[in-house]
């Protein structure tokens, strides 16, 4: 087992973080019908608790809406705003982020954003993909980053965490997007590509 | 409870035990991951842990604290090792919670199943569990307070409210 993944194989799944965060990001350009911006994918191969901490202080309060993946591996995709920015977001689809609408307009973008996300993934990876429906909930950034790592470490003591961030243009919003395969997944990942894990 | 407290982390996977006055023993953001709190009634002593999963039947060793049936032991050994009374230890669970809907009907309800599988660890070890503030569906912070044996928690939008008062203070500051 891999204390670590070596640099070429980050590179690789950087690769696959900046195309799914691309084909991601022109999904909500179309559905906000303003331009996103997305910035270089960050992959990062951290002992669980530092990975905790990379994504961000720890008792943040953030808007998370996960997606479980399944098919020829597991993984989870997580976005994740701050809960003013998912309030803009809201807006701008013309509901209230406080209402039943709004959360669900929120595990909609999810939906979107993740698709997107996993289509290129399976597009490059020839892996059948699919997402459950989504969860959305707000609470403290670490409990929930924690959650879903804590999902793939039995097998583990290293997360591998893809990170985007995508910003909405015109308006202060931005959101990040995660992809956290399980230990098989990312050896399944890798494998496609023609790296051995 | 001191205002200038020294407060150590307890990150996930791991465990930290202190007697030193003034200290605090801190997780943020516990989620499906459960903190398991040892406190000596006897004298300023406590310990705590950040399970993140119940058997290390499931997977590979790894950091201390990362398996309930491992973390637990490990914890009484390094309490006992600063001078606990096996005895004297109170324990407190916090967290185990269900961030998200999706695991309900399987076996993945990973917050339900370290909850389950600390206790199973606690009463082989012949200890008891004094409080807990487990399960629902929010996370939570918890702080220990190594000279009183207070345990605060604290969840998203409410104030931090107390969870367990160790009842030997009066008689340890005599």
């Amino acid at each position: 087992m891999p204390k670590s993944y070596p640099e070429v194989h980050l590179d690789a799944l950087r690769e696959i973080a900046n195309i799914g965060s691309g084909t991601a990001a022109t999904a909500l350009s179309s559905m906000l019908g303003r331009p996103v911006d997305i910035s270089v994918p960050k992959a990062l191969a951290l002992p669980l608790a530092d990975a905790v901490d990379a994504a961000g202080p720890a008792d943040a309060e953030v808007t998370a809406v996960m997606l479980p993946l399944v098919g020829d591996l597991d993984a989870i995709a997580l976005l994740l705003f701050a809960p003013e920015d998912a309030a803009v977001l809201c807006e701008l689809l013309g509901v209230d982020v406080r209402t039943p609408v709004g959360i669900s307009a929120l595990a909609e973008i999810g939906n979107i954003l993740g698709s997107a996300y996993i289509g290129a993934l399976t597009m490059m990876t020839n892996l059948a993909l699919e997402p459950r429906p989504p969860q959305t909930t707000t609470d403290m950034l670490a409990a929930i980053v924690s959650s879903v790592l804590a999902a793939g470490a039995a097998e583990t003591d290293i997360a591998l965490l893809l990170d985007s961030e995508l910003t909405v243009e015109g308006v202060e919003c931005s959101l990040s997007f995660m992809l956290a395969p399980g230990k098989d997944g990312v050896a399944e990942i890798l494998s496609r590509l023609g790296l051995d894990a | 409870m001191t205002a200038t407290a020294l407060e150590t982390m307890v990150r996930m996977g791991e465990l930290s035990v202190s007697r030193t006055p003034g200290h605090v023993l801190a997780s943020i953001g516990l989620g499906s991951c459960i903190g398991v709190v040892l406190i000596d009634t006897a004298r300023p002593l406590a310990g705590l842990a950040h399970v993140v999963l119940p058997s290390s039947a499931d997977g590979s060793a790894g950091a201390l604290a990362k398996f309930a049936d491992r973390a637990v032991p490990a914890l009484i050994e390094q309490m006992t090792l600063l001078g606990a009374g096996r005895t004297r230890l109170d324990a407190v669970l916090v967290s185990g919670a269900h961030m998200f809907g999706f695991d309900s009907e399987s076996s993945l309800d990973i917050g339900r199943r370290n909850e389950q599988a600390a206790r199973d660890a606690l009463a082989q070890a012949g200890l008891f569990v004094r409080a807990a503030a487990t399960g629902g569906n929010k996370g939570r912070t918890v702080r220990v307070h190594v000279e009183s044996g207070l345990v605060t928690i604290k969840e998203p939008g409410v104030a931090e409210v107390e969870l367990f008062s160790n009842g030997g203070v009066a008689e340890r500051s005599r």
